[in-house]
């Protein structure tokens, strides 16, 4: 990274003074619309009963937190956040294995149907999910998997994406290291952890974030799989589903559904705020890999 | 889940009392009903399912009351409230559930998706519940809500829920402002429309709906076409959705949308516009008043009025679901359903439930036990009037795609100006061939 | 970069040229492969695969879902109702769905290199515009698009008022057939160029440098020197980011689900939301198996292509 040299806007904008105060300018005005929505969003939920429909749009928040003592009231956000970071950790972990085995079987190992497999596992992709989702309900009743973490995690527990970025890091490291170690006698589980692992790592941080995110994302799924009762405190379901309580049938609270975005969305936020430097580096290095 | 169930009721094999709700005398078996004999209420340990989606606002704290003054009376019946967060997603699991095999004891409904349920043997008719198609707290209902209960075979199959009519909800100062008083006719309703849209605001903001939900603004369509005479729908369900009085109806709309009277949006938009002062009116369900009155926040006096009429006099029209009682439930959980369906359209219940959810009570009894509530909701004597008269449309699956056909029709003239000829002889099309698809 | 495209060859006819020494022969080939791809297979064998081939048969079929003994064999009819259905026809939802990821692919490719290209390297100020940009990638969908309905309120939305604040033509966004796709790919943008603009910055870090360096002592201006050096350099990642970008905007739902219902008048029906309307919503089992059928094949078909039209070293995803 360090011997990289500049190109791109820095060069295309001539590097003086004025270039580089032009680019800064222009990246933070780039950066402020990306991020105004999430503002905005802010200064609704902290709005006054009514004044979401003001027009022109009020822009500065009135600290009225009303709106979100009653959408914290509709429903338990906590035990609802702590099943997403349960289901998307577990996902992420699950994924990590199977995408690592399954990476490392189509990278390096060569057997009978290896092809067979890889052609099969990219069919995968191609699948529109909506329509496996009745299907896979009735698969999951079956199984007795319905209202469970289980049926949240173990369907979401192998990525293609995942599998083909490990295969693509493996594909990359030179064939000598890996078969040097196994000439010293080490088995394939142990090449695979103690060479494979250390060497796909920024691949196994870009397909966290994505599951993670991925996880995070999923609506329609944990919907449908599971049953609410919102002040049970047993539900297995995801913050997602109890966001979109918001979206009812008789009328809409959108005060009380930005106060409900505000504050499940700011963990996430602060979580990645806090991780931004290795989740970009993750990306910045799995970029590198995919030019293999 | 499904085990425990099986189990608890299997325990419950015999019922040994005489506890039916509604007055109407016990038997004492809960053998599968011939005709002629009502299920007794279990009295073993019993656990229902209800698949609901009265989740949020003052719904959900209502929805919980009637679940608990029902388990106060009968403590060996446990009902396990499954909530979804909006009619689509609830259909979804319905059906979802139903092909697993582990339908809930009950659901909320509406017309097209019990006729959908039933062609599939899906559903339990209230005459194996009750030991007639007529129980007799049916004739308590106000006469439209009675007349929905039954699908295409004529038979009853569901029980009445959260019913409510379509209300007009103004900005009352803005139209005394305006000298304007509210509209009597439709007619008068198009010109206080467009005298009030000026400085910005636009009579009303109406969701035409879409190719998969039906919306208030479809609704309204409905209406002005049977305000005009017209027909939808025979009872068979053949559509007739380019006929004369729907062309006005949508005309009607088109004209008030010309002439800056009449804008579309998403999300309760009416409402949304309302609140802002920039809408004087917002047809929506009565129910909706809680929400109405919330947006507004206080910024004016909400004025509500009946709907206008049209020159075939006044029409509305029936919103919100019934519930139906699938087929899969055990003999006990069929038994302790139809005491619940019963206990809940008490006049009791139901005045306790129309006051907090502010839907309207499905039967006139139910009026004096709630007489502070309408005192303070004074629209809420003449909405219930309107459940004897209202219409709802005839209960066969494919009317749920034909109205997805309609709200496109409604957009295709709002949003992009296309002629109502032309949209709805599009609709007509499309709603035949989706009747001969069944 | 050596390593792999030797590798890559001797790979890709499944090592069956005996090139290594028999220890590393031994170590690579070995029916354990079936075991560690296991989890994975077994995973998508149970809830992608068989589904899908379910899929494929109930197409057959006019499928009654709450009864399958009373369904009704239709051999290939739910396929010839495609071309008979009107609304939406079907030609209509395909054209819907490669205008979407036609603009994602483009528009998305375009921004974000451009992006990476402005904001690589540099001090705090770009780095938090970076982080800035990748917010709303790590907010989920189901919140995000409720607030972007708002937002694109042609009424009280800020989008109009901004448009109207900088005195431009205010549009009528999701409310109208013109521009609801174009509203729905603004906000897909702004949900997804984050990531693919790191994925970018990627790239730009670990270019060697040399060619640049040599390119500017030849005089190249800064544009023909991004032109034959840095945009040829960023192939692979480009590459990458395309397919990533075509197939998850071919699939693309919930954006769909939330921002506009697939209208006004199915103006935002893509293949993707038809299968939803038509198998999930409306019922029609079979009819929607075949859409998902025909989804499928598109999806396929463009990604042979690509991998026909692509050369060298591509991603695997290709």
């Amino acid at each position: 990274m360090t011997t990289a040299s500049s190109r791109g806007i820095r060069s295309v904008i001539k590097t003086g003074r004025a270039g580089r105060l032009a680019r800064r300018a222009l990246a933070l005005l780039i950066g402020a619309a990306f991020v105004f929505p999430f503002y905005w969003t802010v200064v609704i939920s902290l709005g006054r009963p009514g004044e979401f429909s003001d027009f022109p749009p009020v822009l500065l928040p009135h600290w009225d937190w009303s709106n979100w003592a009653r959408a914290w009231h509709a429903a338990p956000w906590v035990r609802l956040f702590g099943n997403t970071v349960l289901i998307a950790s577990s996902t992420v972990l699950l994924c990590l294995a199977t995408s690592l085995l399954a990476g490392f079987a189509f990278g390096v190992l060569r057997f009978p149907g290896r092809k067979f497999l890889t052609m099969l596992v990219l069919a995968v992709l191609m699948m529109p999910g909506t329509v496996l989702i009745i299907p896979d309900y009735v698969l999951a009743s079956d199984l007795h998997l319905l209202n469970t973490y289980w049926i949240q995690i173990i369907p979401w527990g192998a990525s293609v994406f995942g599998i083909f970025l490990v295969r693509q890091f493996f594909l990359a490291i030179p064939q000598e290291i890996l078969d040097a170690a196994a000439l010293d006698g080490a088995s394939r589980l142990r090449v695979l952890w103690s060479i494979g692992i250390p060497m796909v790592r920024p691949a196994l941080v870009i397909i966290a974030v994505n599951v993670f995110l991925g996880s995070w994302n999923s609506f329609l799924w944990p919907v449908i799989m599971t049953s609410s009762s919102m002040d049970s405190s047993s539900t297995v379901q995801p913050v997602e589903v109890g966001l979109s309580t918001f979206a009812s049938a008789e009328g809409t609270d959108f005060p009380g559904l930005a106060a409900a975005v505000t504050f499940t969305t700011l963990p996430v936020m602060a979580f990645f705020l806090v991780l931004q430097r290795q989740f970009i580096r993750g990306a910045l290095s799995a970029a590198g890999g995919v030019r293999g | 889940m499904r085990y425990r169930i099986a189990a608890v009721a299997s325990l419950a094999a015999l019922s040994l009392s005489a506890c039916a709700g509604g007055g109407t005398p016990a038997t004492t078996t809960t053998a599968p009903a011939a005709s002629g004999q009502e299920l007794a209420v279990p009295t073993k340990p019993v656990t229902i399912t209800f698949e609901e989606a009265m989740t949020i606002g003052t719904l959900k704290p209502a929805m919980e009351k009637l679940v608990s003054d029902f388990q106060a009376k009968y403590p060996n019946i446990t009902v396990k409230l499954q909530g979804d967060p909006d009619y689509a997603t609830m259909y979804t699991k319905e059906k979802a559930e139903v092909q697993a095999g582990n339908a809930p004891t009950m659901g909320q409904a509406y017309e097209s998706w019990a006729s959908y349920f039933q062609s599939g043997g899906a559903l339990t008719p209230i005459s194996e519940l009750a030991g007639t198609d007529t129980p007799t707290e049916m004739s308590t209902f106000y006469k439209g809500v009675q007349k929905d209960l039954a699908l295409g075979d004529g038979k009853t199959w569901m029980w009445p829920f959260n019913k409510s009519v379509l209300i007009l909800f103004s900005n009352a100062d803005m139209l005394k402002a305006d000298g304007q008083a509210a509209p009597k006719t439709w007619d008068d309703y198009a010109s206080v429309m467009k005298a009030v849209s000026k400085n910005g605001v636009t009579g009303s903001t109406i969701d035409p709906g879409s190719a998969t939900a039906a919306a208030f603004g479809t609704q309204w369509f409905e209406i002005l076409d049977k305000s005009n005479g017209g027909t939808l729908y025979d009872a068979d369900g053949t559509p007739h959705l380019n006929d004369a009085g729907a062309v006005t109806a949508l005309t009607y709309l088109k004209s008030l949308k010309d002439a800056g009277a009449l804008a579309t949006g998403k999300n309760y938009p009416g409402e949304t516009a309302l609140g802002a002062k920039k809408g004087a009116f917002d047809i929506s369900s009565a129910a909706g008043y809680g929400f109405e009155k919330a947006t507004v926040g206080g910024k004016f006096n909400l004025g509500i009025s009946a709907l206008p009429a049209g020159p075939a006099g006044p029409v509305n029209e029936l919103t919100g679901t019934n519930i139906v009682v699938f087929k899969n439930a055990s003999t006990d959980q069929k038994a302790a359903a139809w005491a619940f369906l019963k206990f809940i359209t008490s006049p009791a219940e139901q005045a306790g439930w129309a006051s907090t959810s502010g839907y309207l009570p499905v039967t006139a009894q139910a009026l004096p036990l709630m007489q502070d509530f309408v005192a303070k909701n004074p629209y809420e004597t003449a909405a219930v009037s309107e459940l004897d008269t209202a219409f709802a449309l005839p209960p066969h699956s494919w009317i749920f795609k034909c109205q997805g056909y309609e709200a496109t029709a409604i957009q295709d003239v709002l949003d992009n100006g296309a002629a109502p000829t032309a949209a709805l002889g599009t609709a007509q099309t499309a709603c035949t061939a989706a009747k001969a698809q069944g | 970069m050596t390593a792999t495209t030797t590798a890559r060859p001797a790979l890709a006819t499944g090592g069956r040229r005996p090139r290594r020494r028999a220890p590393a022969r031994d170590f690579r080939t070995t029916r354990w492969g079936w075991a560690y791809s296991a989890p994975a297979v077994l995973i998508f064998a149970a809830f992608v695969i068989v589904p899908t081939g379910y899929t494929f048969y109930v197409s057959l079929w006019k499928w009654n879902a709450l009864n399958p003994a009373m369904s009704v064999y239709r051999g290939l009819g739910n396929y010839q109702r495609l071309f008979d259905a009107t609304q939406p026809t079907f030609l209509s939802s395909l054209w819907h769905s490669l205008y979407f990821s036609g603009a994602m692919v483009v528009g998305g490719t375009a921004l974000s290199l451009a992006l990476a290209l402005l904001l690589q390297r540099g001090g705090a100020l770009l780095n938090a515009s970076r982080v800035a940009l990748f917010l709303p990638h790590a907010t989920p969908m189901i919140a995000t698009s409720m607030i972007w309905v708002w937002i694109f309120n042609p009424r009280f939305g800020l989008a109009d008022w901004m448009l109207h604040s900088l005195h431009l033509p205010t549009s009528q966004w999701l409310q109208s057939s013109t521009s609801a796709m174009p509203a729905v790919i603004v906000y897909s943008l702004w949900h997804e160029v984050g990531f693919t603009t790191v994925v970018f910055l990627g790239g730009l870090a670990v270019l060697p440098n040399e060619l640049s360096e040599a390119a500017r002592m030849d005089g190249c201006s800064a544009w023909q020197e991004f032109w034959h050096i840095t945009w040829h350099q960023l192939r692979p990642v480009t590459v990458f980011v395309v397919a990533i970008t075509a197939i998850t905007s071919l699939q693309a739902f919930t954006q769909f689900y939330q921002l506009s219902d697939g209208g006004p008048v199915y103006a935002t029906t893509t293949l993707s939301y038809l299968v939803y309307q038509e198998a999930f919503v409306l019922s029609d089992t079979g009819y929607g198996a075949a859409l998902a059928v025909v989804l499928f094949a598109v999806t396929v078909f463009f990604t042979l292509v690509r991998r026909r039209t692509a050369t060298g070293a591509d991603s695997a995803l290709t």
